[in-house]
């Protein structure tokens, strides 16, 4: 997290580690015994007791390969090729778990569950071949595509020149000009400003999965990945854990009227993040005071949902400089709209009011997938404070629909081990910043930083679609818009 | 063609022997449909009304969908708005689908005899046997396939006025014979499925073979970086141009480029460096292993990116000087005529012609032995599944449902030739469904 004089490639160790909690079988196989029996009797007698060649098996996956063979399939080696049911279309019957497609909830998809899931276990980019399986385009995130170079590279250093593709981001005050007086000195403040080594930190986990060791996993994670935790500071307790836990990577998180708790605290923090979630029209000028006199190194954030823009301006009046704009976990503000343009309203409000480079935007909200994070960025983002993928990572179960932070019900395995989840969390961090590189190494572009705001790298469906289908009978405005 | 391993060949038979039972069985919908087959852009119906025309050489007679997918855009918002019957060319009418793939006025002429040639696939990501199936079906229709980027094994010489080479980053297996070979010479920039990404095959498949024909290490990770390190402008690639017109003057060459937000310049650049072919390969097909993330998120889809092109060329006046050939999420023969009606002269296929041969679109490429059909894999022993002869009689099945239908869509547009379906996007119509 701090600056270093001597150049270090930055790294995170991935380990494969392996679900705790067994999820459903993705892929149900059912046989009828009855046919295999008469099959393997037939083959029998046509291969004239070549035994090997009988017991060959379709399957080269292991799921009929248990001590009885087919006679008892082993469902949890299934990857669902087909291949036995295309040989033996009236003896194997291969279906989608419906248990496993009723993971997550009717944003955080399956089929994103099983995605995070890989990363988390693998600390690996999913890689699958025979193309694109899903949807065309659609709403939201999928209606956008990021652009990409034919010819320019990051770097031509390296083999693909991604090896040294910078993702780190500053977070904190950045003035657009330092005072100096006629020795050289700065007499202007020294801002408040620190860098972490990828576009993401962890955000406070929502109550119902919150625990001591949840706070310790996120808060270990977050320090051997040079990130940051945002985690709620309950009174006296802080004392006790932050004896045990990395402090330098906790941003404690403080409610409007829990100012006192900050005096408890028993270090000095990075950061702190201040909810104002509750009324954030409140005066809160005094508590910025108490902290910055209490601790004059410290970067102050401030918690909102993003719906109000021109509060963000009256903010920065009273010298606000990071913003933790929140969404609920489906994506949408307390208006219905989709976080996508939610950031881009945030973006734009600073960028007229020209004070853009001086904010740091983090955001948090339906930004659930490896590609959310570059293209939230692109929408306007400085970085990202990861939430529900956090969970998931740690195999937690959705209770009903989880879109409300406040009232979702998150049921997170019994006895987490800590080692497992530290190291689910470092799986995932280092894949999603893997699935960054890729996206910034195609479009030839060499830091993160570079990215943000940089609306022209990207491509919406709505736009393509009218440029290339508007003249077609039938193509109407509505269509495309 | 085998190495290494020993097979047990009665194991192989009998399991080649069910697997082609169940090619023909499943599409009577005799048995409904696998409950797990296919997805938004391949619906089972579409795998087996595929099945179905590698089995027969016709589109199916039965209610299965043979001419769009379920992915809610692009070609699945399109149809054609066909002539009253009155109207209509007659039954017996002659339709030309041959298109010319120089159009420069220069050098050689290639024609090919149906709008489409295969999409570059290499040894090593496939198997000798897809190969050679693939280069019997492309001979057998006066079209072409292509190597890939994995070198050109001895078995396709025979084959070689039907073959593309691939010259892609890593130049694994580019020698100055397989370029002397080649009718057309393709420059891989960059594929669709992987856009800036560049190619990564996994040691496992490196095998001793892989390895020799790649002139690499057997067992180690291949990479092939991206983008050419010898190119940084379009003069750049006009001396990669002159390098190849050396050693094979004869040669045509095609640019392959993926589909960035500059997708229309880039044809131009592709054009004044000398290129006759320009192929934009869009972001959703693609057979090989390629990172989930890029699949869908990087570069632009194909149905949009060829009226750009088309345009652009227009707009520019040369566009009847360059051909584009356009690939990534061509599934069908009714695909293929929407994609020249907005504006593309030809199409590149893969996919389809990989589940001629029996791929289910599980995504299993990469996982152990490789593809448990025998296609993408080097397992010697999984590689059997798939007889060249057999794969070539499919495939040339489906070439030739695909021809009698595109045959039948111009006949009922009132078009003689596919040439003057090119850019004629007042023959689609836009479904608001
Ligand atoms: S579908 Fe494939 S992986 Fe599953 S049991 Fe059948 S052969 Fe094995
Ligand atoms: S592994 Fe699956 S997706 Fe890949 S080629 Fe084989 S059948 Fe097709």
């Amino acid at each position: 997290m701090a600056t270093t004089n001597s150049y270090q490639r930055y790294h995170i160790d991935t380990i494969p580690t392996p679900d705790f909690v067994p999820w459903p079988n993705k892929f149900d196989v059912k046989v009828n015994r009855p046919q295999l029996a008469k099959l393997l009797i037939s083959e029998i007698i046509h291969l004239k007791g070549d035994m090997k060649a009988v017991t060959s098996r379709p399957c080269m996956y292991g799921t009929f390969s248990g001590p009885i063979g087919g006679f008892a399939p082993r469902p949890e080696h299934c990857v669902g090729c087909l291949r036995c049911t295309v040989q033996h279309p009236k003896m194997v019957t291969i279906t989608r778990n419906a248990d496993r497609e009723r993971l997550g909830d009717s944003y955080f998809t399956s089929a994103y569950v099983d995605a995070v899931s890989y990363e988390a276990d693998t600390g690996s980019i999913p890689v699958k071949g025979a193309g694109y399986r899903g949807k065309f385009g659609g709403e939201g995130w999928d209606g956008m595509w990021t652009d990409m170079s034919e010819i320019v590279r990051p770097t031509r250093d390296g083999i693909h020149g991604r090896e040294f593709i910078s993702t780190v981001v500053d977070i904190g005050e950045k003035p657009s000009y330092l005072i100096f007086n006629d020795n050289g000195e700065i007499t202007s403040a020294k801002p408040r400003i620190l860098s972490i080594p990828v576009p993401f930190i962890y955000d406070a986990p929502p109550a119902s999965a919150a625990s001591s060791t949840l706070n310790e996993i996120l808060a270990r994670a977050a320090s051997e990945t040079q990130t940051l935790a945002v985690m709620p500071i309950d009174g006296d307790e802080w004392s006790v854990v932050s004896d045990q836990l990395p402090v330098q990577s906790i941003v404690p998180l403080i409610k409007l009227g829990d100012e006192s708790t900050i005096e408890h605290l028993g270090f000095t923090p990075s950061m702190v993040e201040i909810d104002i979630s509750d009324d954030p029209n409140s005066n809160f000028q005094n508590l910025i005071s108490s902290i910055q006199s209490q601790f004059p190194d410290t970067i102050i954030a401030v918690r909102l949902p993003y719906d109000d823009p021109d509060n963000l301006l009256k903010l920065y009046e009273i010298g606000v400089r990071v913003f933790h704009l929140f969404a609920d976990f489906h994506g949408r503000g307390q208006d219905g709209r989709f976080v996508l343009d939610l950031i881009r309203e945030a973006h734009l409000t600073f960028v007229e009011a020209g004070t853009r480079d001086e904010v740091t935007l983090i955001g948090s909200g339906g930004i659930i997938a490896a590609e959310h994070v570059p293209k939230a960025i692109i929408t306007g983002l400085d970085l990202i404070a990861l939430d529900t993928p956090l969970l998931v990572a740690l195999q937690a179960q959705f209770e009903g629909d989880c879109a409300n932070r406040k009232t979702s019900q998150f049921a997170m395995p019994k006895n987490l081990p800590l080692d497992w989840g530290i190291q689910r969390l470092k799986n995932l961090t280092a894949t999603w910043r893997d699935q960054l590189l890729e996206i910034l190494g195609a479009m030839g572009l060499r830091e993160v930083r570079r990215l943000r705001g940089e609306i022209g790298r990207a491509m919406f469906q709505v736009d393509l679609e009218r440029e290339a289908f508007a003249e077609i009978e039938g193509y109407l405005v509505e269509a495309g818009d | 063609m085998t190495e290494e391993i020993q097979v047990h060949l009665p194991a192989i038979e009998k399991h080649v022997e069910h697997l082609r039972q169940g090619f023909s069985y499943w599409p009577t919908l005799e048995n409904g449909m696998p409950p797990a087959l296919g997805d938004y852009r391949w619906p089972a119906e579409l795998i087996l009304s595929t099945w179905y025309q590698a089995g027969t050489g016709e589109p199916p007679v039965n209610e299965l969908e043979y001419r769009s997918g379920d992915s809610g855009g692009g070609f699945d918002k399109l149809d054609f708005k066909f002539l009253p019957e009155g109207d209509q060319l007659p039954p017996d009418a002659e339709v030309d689908l041959a298109i010319p793939l120089n159009s420069s006025g220069f050098g050689r002429e290639i024609e090919i005899a149906v709008p489409w040639y295969g999409g570059g696939m290499s040894f090593g990501s496939v198997s000798e046997q897809v190969m050679l199936a693939r280069s019997m079906a492309a001979k057998e229709w006066g079209t072409f396939t292509c190597t890939g980027e994995g070198g050109y094994p001895d078995s396709l010489v025979e084959f070689k006025d039907h073959i593309i080479t691939q010259i892609a980053t890593g130049m694994f297996g580019v020698r100055e014979e397989t370029i002397q070979h080649a009718p057309i010479v393709e420059f891989k920039y960059a594929q669709g499925a992987k856009p800036g990404l560049g190619g990564h095959l996994l040691g496992d498949k490196t095998t001793v073979t892989v390895a020799k024909m790649r002139e690499s290490v057997p067992w180690v990770s291949l990479f092939s970086p991206f983008p050419f390190h010898s190119v940084y402008s379009v003069e750049d690639h006009r001396k990669h141009v002159d390098w190849v017109k050396t050693i094979n003057p004869e040669a045509l060459v095609s640019v392959k480029v993926s589909t960035p937000t500059d997708v229309d310049m880039v044809a131009v650049g592709s054009f004044y460096a000398g290129a006759h072919i320009v192929h934009l390969d869009g972001s959703y097909g693609g057979t090989g292993a390629a990172p989930e993330i890029a699949k869908k998120n990087i570069a632009m889809p194909i149905e949009f990116a060829i009226p750009k092109v088309h345009k652009y060329l227009q707009s520019e006046n040369i566009r009847d000087e360059i051909t584009v050939m356009a690939s990534g999420g061509v599934r069908t023969a009714y695909d293929i005529a929407k994609a020249i009606a907005l504006g593309a002269d030809g199409v590149v296929l893969g996919t389809a012609e990989l589940i001629a041969i029996g791929c289910t679109r599980c995504s299993n490429c990469e996982r152990g032995r490789g593809c448990p059909f025998g296609l993408t894999t080097t397992d010697p022993e999984l590689s059997l599944l798939i007889d060249p002869q057999w794969g070539a009689k499919r495939i040339s099945n489906l070439n030739a449902s695909y021809a009698k239908q595109l045959r039948d869509i111009l006949r009922r547009l009132g078009l003689k030739s596919i040439r003057d379906l090119r850019g004629r996007t007042d023959l689609l119509v836009y479904l608001n469904t």
